[in-house]
């Protein structure tokens, strides 16, 4: 229980805990996050094996990285946009991506979403091998793109609804929820409007809207300032705050450095695929082949 | 049983968002029935006035109507997804593959059977037939049709969203593994409207029957490959 707890799969643990961030707003309006109570969802994901890491099993006090990559690469018809990252970041932290076009900060953060496999390489999130088991990794993981995902003809309130309805969460609690999370991203008044409606900034808040709802471990953001006035540039920046506050990992790629250097605890650096420069804590490179767990069958003696 | 139940509120949510967007976005819902409506009129054009004639050409007609204007209808309900990447994010939700496939299969026989319910009166009326004594055989029909339609246009139709020719190999790869229940769905019309003299009207639909349950099952065991990248 004590594992379940901390947010760590189990040998034999057929439910998926999430830690949900839950978020409201004090007195003078700022947001804050609340110590993260843990919900379970439910799951429509068999659950026969998991790939736990070592040190998850009978080491509970010690959880796996929330992301660690060896020598991950990835081809787009030949040419390699990410040519070999090892990375291990710790949990809990807040760590930007930093690089120009064509670094692989997308391209790395896809991967760790489970949108596109890596032509070579492993990677871990929570100690899950992305490859082997995405379908433990994405309820962990949230991922803002570039595109938001959202439905045109739909409303933003009806857009939240249909995401909370894929996530599991669909108890009137949740209803209230998205209700909260409409109001945090500011964009209550226009809920009962059609996205087909929505400036490109207004998409931008609903999607972060979703990333909210979702709660999960390890938020990844691509270029999460884009198309935002002030205001929703500073909604980001407490949503990375809130999200440190209560333990969620944060990979975030921007150009916006200046911006992001006030708010995360390291950078690393990408150039032409590959690691340029790590700085600053929560992040270092991982030792190829180290730190992997090996397959393990739930309910196994 | 409550993976099952998950499994279902997800397809249904997706069918229901589907549908909405469809109806909210009536402009093609509306020129694809214009499509079939003049596809029909066309083919009244191409085979002459002879009352007996397109009577008798009145079922093939139909089916092929609703299988050009079902290309469309199936084809679009994904092209939905690729705006502003949906796609994508559908597939990073933590849900069954198989969910997705049901929900977007569910919305197609929806879609299809509201054209073809418009289709089968306007062949009536184009072609001078008496649908009142075939009502029943023909609902089926239609339903067991355009169900079979849908489980096999949703699949392809998530196989070629990525590509860049999809408005030509959707119909390109469809239109071959269709045919059997294209064939089944015209002989069954026939028999429904002839009154059935010789006792087939049963095994074309069992026919049908036998397609649909083979090709849902088969695409929501595939479908899933597909949302890889």
């Amino acid at each position: 229980m004590a594992a379940a707890e901390a947010g760590i799969l189990t040998m034999g643990d057929t439910r998926r805990v999430t830690p949900w961030v839950n978020l409201t707003r004090s007195a003078d309006g700022r947001i804050v996050a609340r110590s993260p109570p843990l919900v379970t969802r439910a799951s429509s994901m068999p659950q026969t094996t998991i790939y736990v890491s070592p040190r998850s099993l009978g080491a509970f006090d010690t959880p796996p990285p929330a992301v660690v990559t060896a020598e991950l690469a990835r081809l787009f018809a030949g040419y390699p946009a990410l040519a070999g990252v090892s990375l291990r970041v710790d949990r809990g932290r807040a760590i930007a991506l930093l690089g120009p076009n064509g670094a692989g900060k997308t391209t790395l953060l896809r991967i760790l979403a489970t949108a596109i496999a890596p032509s070579f390489g492993r990677a871990e999130v929570d100690g899950l091998d992305i490859v082997r088991h995405p379908e433990l990794v994405r309820p962990r993981v949230a991922y803002l793109s570039h595109a938001t995902g959202l439905y045109e003809d739909l409303t933003g309130a009806e857009n939240l609804a249909f995401a909370a309805t894929m996530l599991g969460l669909a108890s009137p609690e949740a209803e209230e929820r998205r209700a909260i999370v409409l109001a945090e991203v500011g964009l209550e008044p226009v809920a009962g409007q059609r996205v087909r409606a929505y400036s490109a900034g207004m998409r931008r808040r609903l999607a972060l809207g979703r990333l909210i709802l979702a709660g999960p471990s390890l938020i990844l953001l691509d270029e999460p300032y884009a198309s935002l006035d002030t205001e929703g540039m500073q909604l980001v920046d407490r949503l990375l705050g809130a999200w440190r506050e209560v333990g969620a990992t944060v990979l975030v790629a921007s150009h916006a450095v200046e911006r992001l250097l006030d708010v995360v605890d390291g950078t690393v650096h990408l150039e032409a695929g590959i690691v340029a420069r790590i700085e600053g804590v929560g992040v270092t490179e991982s030792q190829p082949a180290a730190g992997f767990g090996e397959p393990v069958t739930a309910g196994a003696a | 049983m409550s993976t099952l139940r998950t499994e279902a509120r997800v397809a249904l949510a997706i069918a229901r968002k589907d549908a909405l967007s469809e109806l909210r976005g009536r402009h093609a819902t509306v020129s694809t029935l214009f499509f079939a409506a003049l596809v029909l009129l066309l083919f009244g054009f191409a085979l002459g006035p002879d009352s007996r004639r397109l009577t008798e050409a009145a079922p093939g007609l139909l089916w092929l109507a609703i299988v050009f204007a079902g290309l469309l209808a199936v084809g679009r309900l994904h092209l939905v997804e690729t705006d502003d990447g949906a796609l994508e994010q559908l597939a990073l939700y933590p849900i069954e593959r198989r969910a997705i496939y049901a929900g977007k299969a569910l919305a197609g026989s929806a879609v299809m059977l509201v054209l073809g319910g418009v289709l089968l009166p306007a062949v009536a009326i184009l072609y001078g037939i008496d649908l009142a004594r075939a009502v029943v055989p023909l609902v089926a029909t239609l339903v067991l049709g355009t169900v079979g339609f849908a489980a096999v246009g949703t699949f392809y139709a998530g196989l070629t969203v990525r590509m860049r020719a999809r408005e030509v190999m959707l119909p390109l790869l469809m239109l071959p593994v269709v045919a059997p229940l294209l064939l089944a769905a015209v002989q069954a019309t026939a028999a429904a409207l002839a009154g059935d003299p010789f006792g087939e009207l049963a095994g074309w639909l069992q026919l049908l029957v036998v397609f649909d349950v083979v090709m849902i099952v088969a695409g929501a065991a595939t479908y899933r490959f597909l949302l890889e990248e």
